[in-house]
């Protein structure tokens, strides 16, 4: 598989706080990489950097051999780079069409030279497309979003990097907070989008879910990563064991110290 | 079934009392359905109703406006003061526009560049305001001979009915036209609704908190301009009145047709509620602080039962 994107020996510090110490890592063309870790292992602080929210004290970033710097989560989504934020990001009060088409509305002329109003049935249209793709049922396009259930907003979060034509998309846990039903929702979806070829990166604390969607897991610990394991034969517990003890064993395929 | 009538009235509750209060003046207050006193609450109320359209859309990006009243007084002195010298009107309405305008803009620029929140940010311009319509009219009003031209914006009448109800028919129109069929529209209401989101979105947020700003200062002009025409008067307090009035318009408004956001209609309808209040106490004679009472009353009905829009323009940055 060819190499999507490429971290190289990325450091971030929050004043004399050290949140990554020289993380170097590739994602892969079609993969679903997971990045475990326990609290303050520098996992948020890593995505951070690779969607855009945030730039890294140094080091550097390859998307398809090429150094990008992004200077806000806009500038990654150019790129092909979309992030689901922990909380979604939707508006719920306003309807399902209008939040996966939040900031691209699609608009038509009218009579009046100039003068383009919202396409409210195209775009109502074309959500359902999307949706439709993700094998998820939202009868209304027009409902709001407040109306839905936890797996069906995950869905339209979804959709909305579907219409951005992510080819990296970058979930932030996306289970958490989710109950049972739902959570086997969201995996499908998971399962759904690396269907179509997008590669995606996910954050999570369940183990369970980790195991159930990733190909890959890298770990970190304190800022370093320990290193990668293959989701083969991997059970949840013994992934919860690699990440309490801090060591992969035989597990381990690449090990990498602090550079530096 | 029961729920159907339960989302009935939670989004035309506050419309019915308003009906059931025009009823009871029908009744009650002898003239109220006189056709000349009808449109006299149209007329009283569209000073209103447009400047607690422009604040709205303040409110729906997220931003407090406070100073829409006294710049309406600064732009009614600013017109005024140029007819009053003789320049031509086309030359006077711009200018008082202008006025609303560039206080929006400062007013957008004072909250999104140097971060104070609004509440705070346009108190302050409101105060500048003030003092610069006293400066400019040296403490008194501009009264006297207007030309007909001018006079005509604010007083005016076509086919019987005053030219100031079609102004606010325009504006409405306009305003729900922008707002639910425009990109910018949706821009602005998702800049209120989670401006973090609309950010990551692409949207450009803090611009369309400066236009919120902006159309509120605009509308203000506006009404600026309308009054010292229908006053052929310009007084350096002339909107000051419609503050409080407007702005329970507007939150009157947020009870109704999208529960607890702002909308056009519902600030329409709250309007019209607040007109038919004040019309029907004083043709029944009651004394006009009464009005003011329950004024106040309705402001805290209204935000109780839609607070956290308000909450979170009044206290977030």
């Amino acid at each position: 598989m060819a190499t999507l994107l490429d971290l190289k020996s990325i450091h971030k510090s929050y004043g004399a706080v050290q949140a990554l110490n020289g993380v170097s890592l590739t994602v892969r063309e079609g993969e679903v990489l997971a990045i475990c870790g326990d609290n303050g292992a520098g996992k948020s602080t890593l995505i951070k950097i690779v969607s855009g929210a945030e730039a890294a004290t140094s080091g550097q970033v390859f998307l398809r051999g090429k150094e990008v710097h992004f200077a806000s989560p806009a500038d990654a989504l150019a790129c092909g780079v979309a992030t689901i934020y922990q909380d979604l990001a939707l508006a719920p009060r306003l309807q399902v069409y209008q939040n996966i088409f939040m900031g691209a509305e699609l608009t038509r002329a009218t009579f009046i030279p100039f003068l383009r109003i919202l396409d409210k049935k195209k775009m109502s249209q074309a959500a359902a497309d999307y949706l439709g793709r993700l094998n998820i049922e939202i009868k209304d396009m027009k409902a709001p979003v407040a109306s839905l259930s936890g797996g069906q907003r995950q869905a339209v979060a979804i959709s909305r990097a579907l219409r951005w034509q992510a080819s990296l998309v970058i979930m932030d846990e996306p289970t958490a907070a989710l109950g049972v039903r739902e959570t086997a929702q969201v995996l499908d979806l998971i399962r759904q989008l690396h269907d179509q070829a997008v590669t995606i990166i996910i954050i999570s604390h369940n183990m369970e879910d980790v195991v159930a969607v990733a190909t890959r897991i890298v770990i970190l610990k304190n800022g370093l990563k320990l290193g990668e394991c293959l989701t083969e034969n991997l059970t949840a517990a013994e992934l919860s064991r690699m990440i309490a003890l801090g060591d992969l064993g035989d597990r381990n395929i690449i090990r990498q110290t602090a550079v530096e | 079934m029961t729920e159907k009538y339960q989302n009935f009235l939670r989004r035309y509750g506050t419309a019915l009392g308003g009906l059931a209060l025009f009823i009871f003046f029908a009744i009650a207050a002898e003239n109220f359905l006189n056709p000349s006193n009808l449109l006299n609450v149209l007329k009283q109320i569209s000073f209103l109703t447009i400047l607690a359209i422009g604040f709205s859309f303040a409110l729906t990006t997220s931003e407090l406006d406070l100073s829409f009243a006294t710049v309406g007084s600064l732009a009614c002195v600013v017109a005024g003061g140029l007819i009053y010298h003789q320049f031509s009107p086309i030359l006077a309405i711009a200018a008082g526009l202008f006025a609303g305008l560039a206080a929006g803009v400062i007013n957008g620029l004072i909250v999104t560049r140097l971060k104070v929140p609004s509440l705070i940010g346009t108190l302050a311009v409101s105060s500048i305001a003030t003092g610069v319509s006293f400066w400019i009219t040296g403490g008194v009003a501009f009264v006297g001979r207007w030309a007909d031209a001018f006079l005509f914006l604010g007083r005016g009448q076509l086919v019987g009915i005053p030219v100031l109800v079609f102004w606010t028919l325009i504006i409405a129109v306009f305003s729900l036209f922008v707002l639910k069929q425009t990109r910018i529209g949706i821009h602005m209401i998702f800049t209120g609704e989670n401006d973090e989101a609309a950010r990551l979105g692409g949207i450009p947020t803090q611009k369309m908190k400066v236009l919120g700003l902006s159309i509120s200062g605009l509308t203000a002009g506006f009404t600026g301009v309308l009054l010292a025409s229908t006053l052929s008067s310009a007084d350096p307090t002339a909107a000051d009145g419609f503050m409080l009035t407007a702005i329970a318009a507007v939150l009157l408004g947020m009870t109704m047709i999208e529960p607890g956001h702002p909308n056009v209609p519902g600030s329409l309808i709250g309007a019209l509620t607040i007109g038919i209040l004040s019309n029907g106490l004083i043709l029944m004679g009651v004394e006009y602080y009464v009005q003011d009472i329950i004024l106040g009353m309705i402001i805290i009905a209204s935000v109780s039962v839609s607070a956290s829009t308000i909450t979170k323009a009044a206290f977030s940055v």
